[in-house]
């Protein structure tokens, strides 16, 4: 559904003009379904089947049947003060539930907006047959969020029906800037969206309200849809320069504890500095060298990279909701980033 | 149900003040007994639990006990039930012994700094406490105010939300039958907010976000169960006023999800600025359901008007 958007009342009003380049970016997204061949500890893969958001603006006709769906879906980078148009279709029987889980809706987690943005069927009306969902992010809201289908969430953001909206910093032209908020401390060279997910196959061919959804027992652990189990094989790579500043956006859209570390060829964890969290700018800025992530949160960390060259290992460890005795919460698995400079 | 049972200090009242604490004494008794927690709905069953009570009939979680800082705290623990019991605030008492079947047991203390505080019994490897052997102790500023402690942040509204899980199969129908749990295996089917699969606890008065615009609401998280729970409030964030008793340094850091792992708390608070119907649930797949059931586990509803 429309709404008035701040942009609109702020040009009412006649205010933020004079740095406000307020663009109006328009998104049309499909559900389709695919499939990834997922190993875990085993050397035989699985396939494991899944729903993905897929971008179907260029098919026309609300973009019906267009577009390749993915998991995560299509990451989407908006800028402080515009407004994100997404017009949604989620038809197709190969990505549908039975009543009452049909259809599809598209979440704003942590957008705020309006009850009928949401995405939420319980509370908007039950609009999951097609629905256009408006946000227009605020001067201070820069970050990262993520949107997810709020139908049965249970099975349909396990069956991959996610994916990140990153809110960026703009210039007095318009231009993206390569920094976290409009702060200058934030700047970066290089940025990487790691997206944590983890996979429980039998939520996958289970529906409905069955006991499955019950009992959580993931077997396969993502980064930005990838399994990237061992330093040799990471899920997400980047080359950069020595000296350099990179920005990580964790966007947590697992099911279990996490801890994010970014470790050196020597297994050595390495200071990163947090700035933002769940898209608000934290008053004091974190300088650590492990992060948790829980299921639903969000971080914006920058590192600087030595001026000597080597690899790091940017790694997410997957652990379990239930502690061991001694306090400490077994690991699941460790995915693992690269970065070589 | 969750029920509080707040004494009032007479003395504040009598004299009116405001800056200085006139510390009164509260009594409370709590009787251990076996029962049950209902979690209706779709997905729902009869839960056989042990649980604390003003009288012999067992509420899960236990019944909120609401002090002043500075009280003198009174509690009589009478163990009506048939194997070994004990009672441990945290972080606030420390005689960890067993309350034999049949006994009883006092315990005294004054009551600690402005804040919320989960109380259990710590017996047999977590398996008392899951049978529902825990509660919280809500601790207010002497000054009488609307605070979360004197010259903290302000409030309109509170809530009291005592997180925790359940596994049927394996720990309560065990447990309950007399039998040894075996409590490497925890497979939890049904999680609560106060006691309430979602169904009700998204219409149960005390347990929902409800305000006004521009009113605010203290937000007390408590985990009594044995995951962690990560919460996600749609509709705005919140401000994190404390973890665990540590109270946050302002200006206060503002998130829509709280990670509160097992036997810890939080305080947040959360600002009604627009109106609508939002959900707030744990973010965790299978939290959201009873039994598989979805919306019938840890989901409330924030009501903004």
């Amino acid at each position: 559904m429309k709404k008035l958007t701040q942009a609109i009342i702020l040009g009412a009003l006649g205010l933020g003009a004079q740095h406000v380049h307020a663009a109006t970016i328009s998104k049309s997204l499909c559900v389709g379904s695919l499939s990834k061949t997922l190993y875990g500890t085993s050397t035989t893969g699985k396939s494991v089947t899944f729903w993905g958001y897929s971008d179907c603006g260029g098919g026309g006709m609300g973009g019906m049947g267009g577009g390749t769906a993915t998991v995560p879906g299509p990451i989407m980078e908006i800028g402080v003060n515009d407004t994100l148009n997404i017009s949604f279709s989620p038809m197709g029987m190969m990505t549908m539930e039975g009543a009452p889980y049909n259809g599809h809706t598209i979440h704003l987690h942590g957008a705020d907006v309006q009850t009928m943005e949401d995405g939420v069927p319980e509370t908007n009306g039950n609009m999951v047959m097609g629905d256009t969902y408006t946000w227009t992010p605020s001067a201070g809201h820069e970050g990262s969020y993520m949107y997810h289908c709020h139908v049965h969430t249970v099975k349909h953001l396990e069956m991959g029906m996610y994916s990140a909206i990153i809110v960026r910093p703009k210039n007095a032209s318009g231009a993206f800037l390569n920094q976290l908020n409009a702060n200058t401390t934030t700047a970066y060279d290089y940025s990487q969206n790691y997206i944590l997910s983890t996979v429980d196959p039998a939520y996958h061919t289970a529906s409905g309200d069955s006991v499955v959804f019950a009992d959580y027992n993931p077997s396969y652990f993502l980064m930005t849809g990838k399994e990237g189990k061992s330093t040799a094989a990471p899920a997400m790579t980047l080359a950069a320069a020595k000296g350099k500043k990179v920005a990580f956006r964790l966007v947590g859209l697992h099911s279990t504890n996490a801890t994010f570390q970014i470790k050196n060829g020597s297994g050595v964890a390495q200071p990163f500095t947090v700035y933002i969290r769940d898209g608000r700018t934290l008053p004091t800025a974190k300088t650590v060298t492990s992060l948790d992530l829980s299921p639903g949160q969000r971080a914006d960390l920058i590192t600087t990279l030595p001026t000597t060259s080597s690899t790091w290992y940017p790694q997410i460890t997957y652990k379990k909701l239930r502690a061991n005795t001694d306090g400490t919460y077994p690991a699941y698995a460790t995915v693992y980033g690269k970065v070589t400079f | 149900m969750y029920k509080s049972f707040a004494l009032i200090g007479l003395t504040l009242t009598l004299f009116g003040v405001t800056e200085s604490a006139f510390a009164a004494t509260q009594n409370f008794t709590l009787y251990i007994n076996a029962g049950t927690l209902p979690i209706t709905g779709n997905g729902g069953a009869t839960l056989n639990v042990w649980g604390y009570g003003t009288t012999a009939v067992p509420v899960v979680p236990a019944p909120q006990l609401t002090v002043n800082e500075g009280d003198t705290v009174n509690i009589t623990v009478i163990n009506n039930h048939n194997i070994n019991h004990n009672f441990i605030i945290k972080n606030v008492t420390t005689d960890t012994s067993a309350i034999a079947a049949g006994a009883s047991k006092n315990y005294s203390f004054t009551a600690p700094a402005a804040g919320s505080y989960v109380y259990s019994d710590t017996l047999d490897s977590n398996v008392n406490r899951e049978m529902g052997l825990y509660g919280a102790m809500i601790v207010k500023p002497t000054d009488g105010s609307q605070t979360a402690w004197i010259g903290g942040p302000a409030y309109d509204h509170e809530n009291v939300w005592v997180v925790s899980e359940m596994d049927k199969p394996r720990w309560n129908d065990i447990a309950a039958a007399g039998f040894v749990v075996d409590t490497a295996t925890y497979k939890p089917n049904y999680f609560m907010i106060n006691g309430l699969g979602g169904f009700d606890a998204m219409m149960d008065m005390d347990t929902m976000i409800m305000g006004t615009l521009n009113t605010k609401s203290l937000v007390r998280i408590v985990n009594a169960g044995q995951f962690s729970h990560s919460l996600h409030f749609h509709g705005n964030h919140f401000q994190v006023l404390s973890i665990n008793g540590v109270r946050q340094p302002t200006p206060f850091e503002q998130w829509d999800t709280i990670n509160v792992p097992p036997m810890s708390t939080a305080e947040v608070l959360y600002s009604i600025n627009q109106t609508g119907h939002y959900p707030m649930h744990v973010h965790t797949a299978q939290a959201e359901g009873a039994n598989g059931v979805y919306l019938n586990g840890a989901a409330t509803m924030i009501d903004m008007q």
